[in-house]
């Protein structure tokens, strides 16, 4: 998969694999009916004041989810541009407009996240290099883990440039 | 700990608010990039590259850092803000 920008100035990820591909477009997916556990940590705790607790429970984390299914539904029509390639080894493109660059940034992150809480993923884990592995769920998130960080990396990159 | 720097910053507003102790403080977390976090304190707070990156090595390598301290109100807005980016941010009483 690479990394340039389109045209346009937008960011466009190419050659993208068939399977990452399909690792994408789990993003569109809402992270609390997908991580039933490890969502708890999109909405963590503001502080130990009771007052503030009462009111973030009651004010600003609906709004906050409000938040996040906006960025995501934002996400989610840009997936559908996702194009496929023709010819014997058809590899996908996605053109990302420069202006939802930030809903791509929140909705890779919040699945990271989740990703990494549901499935109790160890800093060590994390900070390894690792080779791509389908046997079992546990090194499936990784690599979605690490591949979402790859795409997030390139997205905060493009921005600077 | 707060960072003397930031007590003594302009956009701290501790010079109008100084019996508002309230601090804003981001938490380490192993999942969040380092590139994202100094991006979002950036944009948050207006800083330049260099003090983003000073705060987010903080978090990185003391597990917190005191980004903020000023008026109880502002300090909310600023962990909302930071929740929003899926930062680990809390605002705390600051002690004597």
């Amino acid at each position: 998969m690479y990394f340039e920008f389109s045209k346009a100035g937008n960011p466009l990820f190419t050659k993208i694999h068939p399977l990452l591909a399909g690792m994408i477009q789990m993003i569109a997916v809402d992270p609390w009916e997908r991580y039933p556990d490890g969502s708890s940590r999109l909405l963590p705790s503001p502080g130990e004041d009771e007052d503030l607790l009462l009111d973030w429970e009651d004010l600003v984390q609906p709004e906050l989810r409000r938040h996040f299914t906006a960025e995501r539904s934002v996400v989610a029509e840009d997936l559908s541009q996702l194009k496929q390639g023709r010819g014997k080894n058809p590899s996908w493109s996605l053109e990302i407009p420069r202006e939802h660059t930030d809903a791509w940034l929140t909705t890779l992150n919040a699945h990271r996240l989740a990703l990494v809480t549901e499935c109790h993923l160890t800093e060590e884990e994390l900070a390894e290099k690792i080779e791509p592995d389908f046997s079992n769920e546990r090194a499936f998130a990784l690599m979605q883990v690490n591949f979402f960080a790859f795409m997030q990396e390139c997205l905060i990159r493009g921005m600077e440039e | 700990m707060v960072n003397p720097d930031l007590l003594e910053s302009p956009e701290t507003g501790l010079s109008e608010t100084a019996d508002l102790p309230w601090l804003v403080v981001v938490h380490n977390d192993p999942v969040n990039l380092m590139s994202y976090v100094a991006m979002v304190f950036r944009r948050i707070f207006g800083w330049t590259r260099e003090r983003a990156e000073q705060h987010m090595m903080e978090v990185h390598t003391k597990g917190r850092s005191v980004v903020w301290s000023g008026a109880r109100e502002q300090g909310e807005l600023f962990v909302q803000q930071l929740h929003s980016h899926l930062l680990l941010a809390t605002l705390e009483r600051s002690t004597p």
